[in-house]
């Protein structure tokens, strides 16, 4: 028991920084927002020569083999740098596939991930914003060598730089819940599939996806026909958890900004950082975001271990969610009036905070599975 | 980073409850409830005695001081198995006060003071308070002037819990009143039963005692000052910190939460209630928050055991933990609804009426000890580096 980082640690978080700081400074964070593209290519290929495509995969794919909680800390940094390349949504789908997928996939396609050359995106969330596995009503029919997906997907991140994406279906219909779900792995360009782009808050670039009656081989499918309902269940929840360390590394860098503020700014002839209401406002902001990062860590930490998580990840994503966005907007009241111009940075990290906030489950979705993991629920 | 227990670790914890299942018993309890506010009954006696023989209090010290070296985890295992439990032994009281002894201390008083603290035959009541002031704990007026090879002791202290069945006061006193507020202190070990020194009771909302503590006259050796002379601000101030850590801190503020939260699993009424989703929500809520209480405590002890004095961390914990506890007297109550207002002897009270007792006694932990907001000024200043106000 030690639940602060170790020397191993500490060294990738802050070679993570290190780089990020120099690699993907906020003007391209914004260069890459105002343009069509997701992604900066360049900062893609530096990612991928670093090894951080790999970080727990296996050697003979090319990968680093590494505690989960490794790649938790580097999206963490990610968080905080804000880096400009689909790094969530590929390696989402690519852990999947390392999870279930065959020797002869694994094979096919993870020294491609790993390597650079191959993005990957994943479709899990329908109408509704649902995050129980019974909400994906995407039906997929099995039609000799085929199957055939006809419906909708939300919120599918990545999807257009992605090659492919892996996509929760319902392969049997009239199953419910986790019962009768596939994983298959569906080429972005394949006849029948439309997608168009959401607009975001965070200007990150979200599409909804149209599935008229598009054919996949069934060789596509990434674990056991019809028997993915655990698998997808176990990559939503790496997914959420990833995204409380992007949502915590960003929170960091905002309210240390904050901190820098206000010991900087002058008002009344002293730095507001003197005055005890400001004190508090700030004493309640890195607690909250302390707080998050332990919840996130301690989450990371079990699924390093193999350990089940569902309740630490619902716990740290239904805290994360509130307190975080809240942390950054108490920066934005100490901030005031600067905090709402668009060319002042603070807002970059708000405008993702905020977002990811929204998404993989609201804090009331999560508190609904923790209420499922404390027992509480009348049988 | 590591959030498991070792091997080890789990067979100590489970060590701990088989002691506390085979000796906390029904008759403990009940003296327990008999002896509110009178002092410690034989069976709590007794019981601290075995502990102390177990070597379990102050297990992680020295062994020179009587303790074992044992692992900082250990210690708060054993503490939050302790609360759990629900055993009032204030054990966190006694160990409060070792770190400053024992870094502070002159050999003599390490060697009387700190295996007697482990065996827990001196407890310490904490005379720092005064009427005039507690918060600004260093503005303090109880006077101790040197005659010879004595001090003597004039004042008053407020607020001294535990004085009624304490040993020892460990009593923060003035010896030098020009200096600036912060350099003229010093601390004193004193026998609660010197003469001169006279106890009266003060009666809380919730049933419990506190008291004030009279010093008219009180001759003690010098020997009983600790560490140097007017250096006692320093010296209480890091203890002061380092007591604030551990699992009795921590488990206070949550075992409400957790002791509903088995009331909501186990009982009918509890289950009846929780067919209300909005209900299920803010216990859940509860629940979120209630791990970052303890994960805060595991994070002061994981520095603690690095050789790191918390610059800010365990004043985190005083700020989350007593809130939460605020919070969830709130959110229970308006769970439970009525049910919550009932005290003892009533058979419709659940757990034994003791929440409204909870209820009321919930508003000390956000003031006993330094108040919250006294924590965030820590947080700010010595965590963050914000500067002082120039007022």
């Amino acid at each position: 028991m030690d639940v602060l980082l170790n020397d191993d640690e500490e060294l990738l978080r802050d070679q993570a920084r290190a780089f990020l700081i120099k690699e993907s400074p906020t003007s391209l964070v914004r260069e890459v927002e105002a343009g069509s593209k997701d992604y900066d290519a360049a900062l893609w290929k530096k990612a991928a020569e670093l090894g951080w495509l790999g970080i727990t995969f296996p050697e003979l794919y090319g990968g680093t083999p590494a505690p989960f909680s490794d790649l938790g800390l580097l999206f963490e940094e990610m968080g905080r740098g804000m880096a400009p390349i689909p790094i969530h949504p590929t390696l989402v789908a690519a852990l999947t596939i390392n999870e279930i997928g065959s020797a002869q996939q694994k094979e096919s396609l993870l020294p491609a991930v790993i390597g650079g050359y191959k993005m990957l995106s994943w479709a899990w969330f329908e109408h509704g914003g649902d995050i129980d596995l019974a909400s994906v009503q995407l039906a997929a029919k099995v039609e000799g060598d085929c199957l055939r997906l006809s419906g909708n997907k939300l919120f599918v991140d990545g999807f257009q730089q992605a090659d492919q994406c892996l996509v929760v279906c319902r392969s049997q219909s009239g199953s419910t819940g986790n019962e009768g779900i596939t994983l298959v792995l569906v080429d972005t360009d394949s006849e029948g599939l439309s997608h168009s782009r959401l607009p975001t808050l965070a200007g990150d670039i979200q599409d909804e996806l149209c599935f008229d009656d598009v054919a996949v081989p069934l060789g596509n499918v990434i674990g056991q026909l019809h028997e993915g309902g655990e698998a997808a269940v176990a990559m939503f929840e790496r997914a959420v958890i990833l995204n409380c360390a992007m949502m915590v590394g960003a929170s960091h860098k905002a309210i240390e900004m904050t901190f820098e503020y206000a010991k900087e700014r002058e008002a009344f002839g002293q730095p507001i950082g003197s005055f005890q209401a400001i004190q508090h406002m700030c004493a309640n902001m890195v607690t909250w975001v302390d707080g998050a990062t332990l919840l996130t860590h301690e989450a990371l930490w079990k699924l390093s271990q193999g350990l089940p998580a569902s309740k630490e990840i619902s716990t740290a994503k239904a805290f994360c969610n509130e307190r975080c966005p809240a942390a950054l907007r108490e920066g934005n009241q100490i901030h005031a009036g600067i905090a709402q111009i668009k060319e002042y940075d603070l807002q970059l990290w708000y405008r993702r905070v905020a977002a990811w906030s929204m998404r993989m489950g609201t804090s009331i979705q999560h508190r609904r599975i923790v209420a499922r993991e404390i027992d509480i629920v009348p049988k | 980073m590591d959030f498991g227990y070792s091997e080890d670790n789990e067979r100590f914890r489970q060590q701990i409850k088989d002691f506390l299942k085979a000796n906390v018993s029904r008759e403990f309890r009940a003296e327990v409830r008999e002896m509110q506010g009178k002092g410690m009954g034989p069976l709590a006696k007794e019981l601290i005695l075995k502990i102390g023989e177990k070597g379990w209090i102050g297990m992680s010290w020295p062994e020179e001081y009587g303790g074992r070296n044992a692992d900082r985890i250990d210690q708060y295992i054993f503490e939050e198995e302790l609360v759990r439990a629900r055993v009032p032994l204030n054990i966190g009281n006694f160990i409060e006060q070792a770190p400053a002894i024992m870094s502070a201390g002159s050999e003599a008083q390490k060697k009387y003071f700190i295996p007697r603290l482990v065996r827990g035959e001196v407890t310490f009541a904490l005379g720092y308070t005064e009427p005039s002031g507690g918060t600004d704990l260093a503005s303090l007026k109880t006077r101790a002037v040197e005659d010879g090879d004595e001090f003597v002791i004039n004042g008053q202290k407020t607020f001294t819990s535990g004085a009624e069945s304490a040993s020892h006061i460990y009593l923060m006193a003035r010896t030098d009143p020009d200096s600036p507020k912060h350099d003229g202190i010093s601390i004193f070990l004193v026998p609660i039963d010197t003469p001169g020194i006279t106890i009266r009771p003060l009666w809380t909302l919730a049933g419990g005692r506190t008291n004030e503590v009279f010093f008219d006259e009180v001759r003690i050796p010098k020997t009983a000052i600790l560490g140097e002379k007017n250096q006692g601000w320093y010296i209480g101030s890091k203890a002061l910190n380092l007591g604030r850590a551990g699992a009795m801190r921590y488990y206070t503020y949550v075992s409400l939460f957790e002791e509903t939260l088995y009331f909501a699993r186990s009982n009918p009424l509890g289950q009846q209630l929780m067919a209300d989703e909005i209900a299920r929500d803010k216990m859940a809520e509860l629940y979120c928050e209630a791990q970052v209480a303890r994960l805060f405590t595991l994070r002061s002890l994981s520095m603690i055991r690095r050789g790191i004095n918390p610059p800010y961390e365990i004043s985190s914990e005083k700020v989350w933990g007593p809130e939460f506890l605020v919070k969830s007297t709130e959110v229970v109550s308006q769970i439970l609804g009525p049910y919550h207002q009932l005290w003892e002897g009533s058979e419709l009270a659940p757990h034994r009426g003791s929440f409204p007792k909870r209820y009321v006694s919930a508003m000390v932990s956000t003031f006993g000890h330094g108040s919250t907001q006294v924590m965030r000024d820590a947080i700010a200043r010595r965590g963050l580096g914000l500067p002082r106000g120039a007022v």
